[in-house]
C-alpha cells in the first residue's frame, strides 16, 4: 500500500470543504480518544473472538472497528448512504416509529455481510457520521479519520478496501480521488451523483407534485428555526395525503383516475387521466419507470396485458417510486438549505419539454397522446419556477464533484431500475474515468491509467410483476432484485467484496473472464464495456 | 487469402504502419459457419394477434436460404425475443439480443415507441449494430445522426399521407366530399397529420387523434356519431393500428354507419386478414380503400406472392400466407441481399455500407422503389390505392394499379413513379 500523508489530506479538506463551506453545521472539535476494544461474544456476530474497537473521532463521529483473529490483513472501511439528518415524529410510510437522527457506525452494507466477512478474516471499520443529510464532506473526513484510527490501532492492516453504499459510494471515491493511496481497492455499490444532481431529480418531482397536485406544498426556501421545520414536516404530510389519494383514484379507476382536490390544475384539463400526469413528472425527472410492484413489461394474462403494460404499469411504478423521491426530496431540500444557508435547487432556466425528450414518443400511449402530453407541459410551463440563492448554491457547489481520477481497483454495482441512484450516476463515473485516461494517452500526466474500473450493473428479471386471479397487481413481499434502492443481494454484496479482496492484494481490477466467471450464476447480473446507462437529465 | 504484391516504397511504408497496428477485433455474431440475427417484436400479447407471424416468417424464409447453402456458406440464425410490443420489454429484450445473444445485426423490428427505446437502451448506434429493415413508418428514423445504424423498410407515415391526400384530391367521387381523419395520437398519427398539410389536404373539422390503446367501443362510436351528421358521404381516414380500425370499424356496424363513409385505412391498420380475424364482417370491409407498396398477399400471379407461399408452405406450416408474412419474407429477403453485398468478410460496417452503396438496387416484393443511399434510410417510397373486396383481396382503385412516390419532408406533390420491380432472383434465392 502506497505511503500517504494523510495529517495534510485532512487538513486540506477540513479547509476546503467543511470550514468554508459548512462552518454552521460542523460542531466544534472534540479530541479524539483512543477507541475503547473488547471481545464481543460469540452471540453478537457468530463468529468467535471478534475484537470490538468503538470510538468517537475528533470531529465527533462514532466509529467501530471489528478485528476477526483469524485477520488476513485487509480491512474493509465501509461509508454509510444518506440518513435523514433531523428528527421526525411518527409519520405514517415516511417513519412509522417517528425517527431520531441515527449517528450510530455501520461497518457492512448487513450484519450478514458483516458476519460472512468476519468469518473470512476480514476486518472491518465504518463511521456513523457525527451529521447526517447529504453529509459528504463530513463523511470523507471520517472515513479518513478512520482509516488512520484503524491503521494505528491494528499495524497488521496491510490493505484496505473503500468501500459504500449510495451518498456512502461517493464519499469513498471522493476520498480516492483526492487522497489517492488511502485505499487499496474501491467498491461503489450504488453510487450516488452529485448533491445537485440528485436534488435536481427529486426536487424535479417534488416542485412537479406540487404544480399538480398541490400548491401549498412549500417544496423549497424552509424558513429558519422550528417554523422551517414545522413547514418540512407539513409538506412531508400534504406529498402523503396526494399521493394517497393519487393511488385510490387509480385503484378506483385505472383508466381515467380522478385528480386530488388540491390540485391547482384548471377543471378543464382535469379530463386528462391523472396518471398520465404522474407519468410526466416521473418522466421529466428521469425516476425509474420500474417499481418493486410494477415492471412495465407484463399485465394480467388476457384481453387486457398490453394495454396495462403499455398504459397503466409505466405510471403506477413512478407512483410507487415516487413516493420515496419525493419524502427524500422534502428531507433533503430542508437538508442542504440548511447547510447551505439558501435555496441549492433551481428550476428556473429547465425545459420540461426538452428533459422529456424522446420518453415522449417512447410513453406517448400512457401520456395519453401528444396532445395531452403538450397540455400537461404548458401547465408546467406556467407553473411558478424556483431560484436558488447565488450564495448558497455556490456553497453547495464546493462539495467534491467526481472527476473519474482512478489510482487503484474500482468495482462499481449499479442497479439499472434503482429510483434514488439510477445508473446514470455510475455512467458519469465511467465516463470522468474515460475522459481522464484519454488525457493519459494524450500524455497528460498524472491522469488515469486504463482498465482499472469494473463496472457490474443489476437488471431485475425481464418480467416480474405478478398478478391475482382477478387480474389485479401483487404488491410482494421482498422487492425483486435490481428494483428500489440499493436493493443487491447478499450473495452479490459478497461477490463484489470478493473481488474487492483480490483486487487490493494484486493492485490490478478483476478482468472481464473473471467477473463473468463470477456472475454467471446470477441472471440478475451482467458486465459488458458496450453497456452505457442514460446519465441524470441534470447532465443531459 | 489474396496476396498483394508490394513495389512500391510507399506501399512498403503502408504495410509495416498497418502490420503495427493491433488486430481488429471480430464483431459478434459471425462465425465461419453463423451469422446471428436478433428480432424484437410481440409474440404474446394483444399485438400479436397482428403482428405475431413476424418471427417465424422471417425464420421460415432463412431456413430455406440455409437449405440452399446460406450466405457465402455461413447458416443464418435468428434469435426472436417477445417484446409484448411494450416499450420497456423492447428495450430489455434488444438489449438481451445484443449483449447476452450477442447478434451481428438486429433485423425487422417493429413499432415507433418500443424501437426508440430499445434503439437507445441497447446502445445500438455506440456499438455499430446494424438496425436492419425497421417496420414503423416513423420519419424519425431516418435522421441518420440520431439512428446512423438503422434502416427502414417501410415508406413513412407522412409519405401515405402526401399520397392519400393526392388520392382523394384525384378523386372525383371523393373530392367534393366532406373529409375527416381519426388518427393515433403519436409520432404515427402526427406524421400523418403532417403529411395532410404537406400533401395541401384540410379535414373538415381537426383530426380526431386518440392514444394508442385509448379508443374504448364507446368512444369510437361517440366518434362517429359526431362525424356521421356530416351530408353526404364523408371520406373517413384512419391512421392506426389494425385493433383499432377493427374497433372503428365494428362500431360502425353497431351504429349502422358502415356504409356512410368512404373509408380510406392506412397500410398500417389495413390487413384484411386481420380485421376479419378481429371480427369485422367481410361485408365491412367490401369496398375500404386502402393503400399498399406491396403486391396483395393473395394476389398468386405475382411472383414474388407465389414464391414465397411456397417457402411458407414448406419450413413455415399451418400460418396462413397474409401481408405480415409477406412482408417478413420480403425483409428477409433484402436481408440476405444485403449480407450479400457486404461480401465475405462480413462486418457490421461494411453491411451498413453496403446498403448505403447498393441497397436501393436490391430485388424486393414492393412496388414502389427502395430509397437506400449514403444519405438516407428510407425504404420504400410510395404507395398505390387499391379497395379491397369482401374475400380481402387489395384490387386496384379503378382497375389500374398506379404507384405514386414522394418524401416525407416537402410539400412536392407525390408523382407517378416510372420504377419497374425487378424480377425475383431464381426461386427466390439473391446471387447478388
Amino acid at each position: 500500500m502506497k505511503n500517504i500523508n494523510l495529517k495534510k489530506g485532512l487538513v486540506a479538506l477540513t479547509t476546503a470543504a467543511l470550514v468554508a463551506a459548512f462552518a454552521v453545521v460542523v460542531p466544534s472539535a472534540a479530541r479524539a480518544a483512543e477507541p475503547t476494544c473488547s471481545v464481543a461474544p460469540l452471540a453478537l456476530y457468530n463468529v468467535a473472538n471478534v475484537k470490538t474497537c468503538t470510538g468517537v473521532d475528533e470531529k465527533g463521529s462514532k466509529y467501530e472497528i471489528r478485528m476477526p483473529a483469524n485477520f488476513n490483513g485487509t480491512l474493509f472501511l465501509y461509508s454509510h448512504g444518506i440518513r435523514k439528518g433531523a428528527n421526525l415524529p411518527a409519520i405514517p410510510v415516511v417513519a412509522p416509529k417517528g425517527y431520531i437522527v441515527d449517528n450510530s457506525p455501520s461497518v457492512a452494507p448487513s450484519e450478514e455481510v458483516a458476519t460472512s466477512l468476519l468469518k473470512q478474516g476480514f476486518a472491518l471499520a465504518g463511521a456513523g457520521v457525527q451529521v447526517q443529510g447529504w453529509n459528504l464532506a463530513e463523511q470523507t473526513y471520517a472515513s479518513l479519520l478512520l482509516t488512520s484510527t484503524a491503521k494505528a490501532a491494528f499495524p497488521k492492516i496491510n490493505k484496505v478496501v473503500g468501500w459504500g453504499n449510495s451518498l456512502g459510494a461517493l464519499s469513498t471515491q471522493a476520498v480516492a480521488e483526492q487522497y489517492p493511496g488511502t485505499f487499496d481497492a474501491v467498491g461503489n455499490l450504488c453510487l450516488a451523483e452529485s448533491g445537485l444532481a440528485e436534488i435536481t431529480m427529486a426536487g424535479d418531482f417534488l416542485w412537479g407534485l406540487k404544480s399538480f397536485f398541490d400548491p401549498t406544498i412549500k417544496a423549497t426556501g424552509y424558513s429558519a428555526g422550528t417554523a422551517g421545520y414545522m413547514e418540512m414536516l407539513g409538506d412531508m404530510g400534504k406529498v402523503l395525503v396526494v399521493l394517497n389519494a393519487l393511488a385510490t383514484a387509480i385503484a378506483v379507476n385505472p383508466t381515467a383516475p380522478t385528480w386530488p382536490t388540491t390540485s391547482g390544475v384548471p377543471a378543464a384539463y382535469q379530463g386528462i387521466p391523472v396518471r398520465s400526469a404522474i407519468l410526466l413528472l416521473g418522466l421529466i425527472s428521469g425516476i425509474s419507470t420500474q417499481s418493486m410492484t410494477y415492471d412495465s413489461a407484463s399485465g394480467p394474462a388476457g384481453a387486457s396485458e398490453t394495454t396495462f403494460g403499455l398504459v397503466l404499469s409505466p405510471a403506477l411504478a413512478v407512483l410507487e417510486n415516487g413516493a420515496e423521491a419525493a419524502v427524500l426530496a422534502i428531507a433533503a431540500n430542508y437538508d442542504m438549505e440548511l447547510r447551505a444557508g439558501g435555496i441549492v435547487y433551481d428550476n428556473t432556466k429547465t425545459d420540461y419539454s426538452t428533459r422529456l425528450g424522446d420518453d415522449g414518443d417512447t410513453y406517448a400511449a400512457a401520456l395519453s397522446g401528444k396532445t395531452y402530453t403538450g397540455v400537461l407541459l404548458s401547465i408546467l410551463k406556467a407553473s411558478p419556477r424556483v431560484s436558488a440563492d447565488p450564495a448558497a448554491l455556490a456553497r453547495f457547489k464546493t462539495l467534491y464533484d467526481l472527476q473519474g481520477k482512478v489510482t487503484v481497483p474500482t468495482v462499481t454495482l449499479t442497479a439499472t431500475a434503482d429510483h434514488i441512484t439510477p445508473p446514470g450516476a455510475t455512467q458519469y463515473f465511467i465516463n470522468k474515468y474515460e475522459a481522464d485516461v484519454s488525457k493519459g494517452r494524450a500524455g497528460v500526466e498524472g491522469a488515469s491509467k486504463a482498465g482499472l474500473v469494473t463496472s457490474i450493473w443489476n437488471k431485475p428479471s425481464d418480467s416480474y410483476s405478478t398478478f391475482d386471479a382477478d387480474g389485479k397487481p401483487v404488491k410482494p413481499t421482498l422487492a425483486p432484485n435490481g428494483t428500489t434502492h440499493c436493493n443487491f443481494t447478499t450473495s452479490q454484496t459478497l461477490l463484489v467484496a470478493k473481488l474487492l479482496a483480490a483486487a487490493a492484494k494484486s493492485g490490478k481490477s478483476p478482468s472481464a473472464s473473471t467477473v463473468k466467471a463470477a456472475i454467471k450464476k446470477d441472471a440478475n447480473l451482467f458486465v459488458d464495456p458496450n453497456y452505457q446507462a442514460p446519465l441524470f437529465k441534470y447532465r443531459q | 487469402m489474396k496476396r498483394i504484391s508490394i513495389v512500391s516504397a510507399v506501399a512498403v511504408a503502408g504495410a509495416m504502419v498497418l502490420s503495427a497496428l493491433p488486430a481488429q477485433a471480430a464483431d459478434p455474431g459471425v462465425t465461419s459457419t453463423e451469422i446471428k440475427l436478433g428480432l424484437s417484436s410481440p409474440q404474446t400479447g394483444t399485438a400479436a394477434l397482428s403482428y405475431g407471424k413476424l418471427p417465424k416468417a422471417m425464420k421460415a424464409y432463412f431456413d430455406y436460404i440455409n437449405a440452399n447453402g446460406g450466405v457465402y456458406g455461413r447458416k443464418i440464425k435468428l434469435v426472436a425475443r417477445d417484446d409484448k410490443y411494450l416499450p420497456t420489454q423492447a428495450a430489455t429484450q434488444t438489449t438481451n439480443l445484443v449483449l447476452n445473444d450477442k447478434v451481428f445485426a438486429l433485423v425487422g423490428a417493429l413499432g415507433t415507441a418500443t424501437h426508440t427505446k430499445a434503439y437507445a437502451a441497447a446502445q445500438l448506434a455506440k456499438n455499430n449494430v446494424p438496425d436492419l429493415f425497421v417496420n414503423t413508418g416513423f420519419s424519425g428514423f431516418d435522421n441518420k445522426t440520431k439512428y446512423p445504424t438503422t434502416f427502414l423498410v417501410l415508406p413513412s407515415y407522412a409519405m401515405e399521407a402526401k399520397i392519400i391526400a393526392k388520392f382523394i384530391a384525384d378523386t372525383p367521387t371523393l373530392k367534393p366530399q366532406a373529409s375527416f381523419l381519426i388518427a393515433q395520437d403519436d409520432e404515427f398519427g402526427i406524421d400523418g397529420v403532417n403529411g395532410f398539410k404537406l400533401g395541401g389536404h384540410t379535414f373538415t373539422k381537426a383530426p380526431t387523434l386518440y392514444p394508442q390503446g385509448g379508443l374504448s367501443s364507446a368512444l369510437a362510436e361517440g366518434a362517429l356519431t359526431a362525424l356521421s351528421a356530416a351530408p353526404g358521404k364523408p371520406v373517413l381516414v384512419l391512421m392506426g393500428t389494425t385493433d383499432t380500425t377493427a374497433t372503428l370499424l365494428k362500431a360502425a356496424e353497431k351504429l349502422s354507419l358502415t356504409t356512410k363513409f368512404n373509408w380510406i385505412v392506412g397500410s398500417v391498420g389495413g390487413d384484411a386478414n386481420t380485421l376479419l380475424a378481429l371480427g369485422v364482417k367481410s361485408t365491412t370491409i367490401d369496398g375500404v380503400m386502402a393503400a399498399s407498396f406491396f403486391p396483395d398477399a393473395k394476389d398468386t400471379s405475382d411472383e414474388y406472392v407465389s414464391q414465397f407461399m411456397k417457402i411458407n408452405e414448406k419450413y413455415n406450416p399451418g400460418v396462413s400466407f397474409d401481408n405480415v408474412v409477406l412482408q417478413a419474407m420480403n425483409s428477409a429477403m433484402l436481408t440476405v441481399q444485403a449480407l450479400r453485398a457486404a461480401g465475405k468478410n462480413l462486418t457490421r460496417a461494411g453491411l451498413i455500407k453496403a446498403i448505403e452503396d447498393k441497397g436501393s438496387t436490391f430485388a424486393g416484393a414492393g412496388l414502389a422503389p427502395l430509397n437506400y443511399s449514403a444519405t438516407s434510410r428510407v425504404g420504400y417510397n410510395g404507395y398505390w390505392f387499391g379497395q379491397l373486396n369482401a374475400q380481402g383481396e387489395l384490387k386496384p382503385f379503378g382497375g389500374k394499379l398506379t404507384v405514386y412516390t414522394t418524401d416525407s419532408a416537402t410539400s412536392a406533390a407525390p408523382v407517378a413513379s416510372t420504377y419497374a420491380r425487378k424480377s425475383i432472383p431464381k426461386n427466390g434465392i439473391p446471387s447478388n
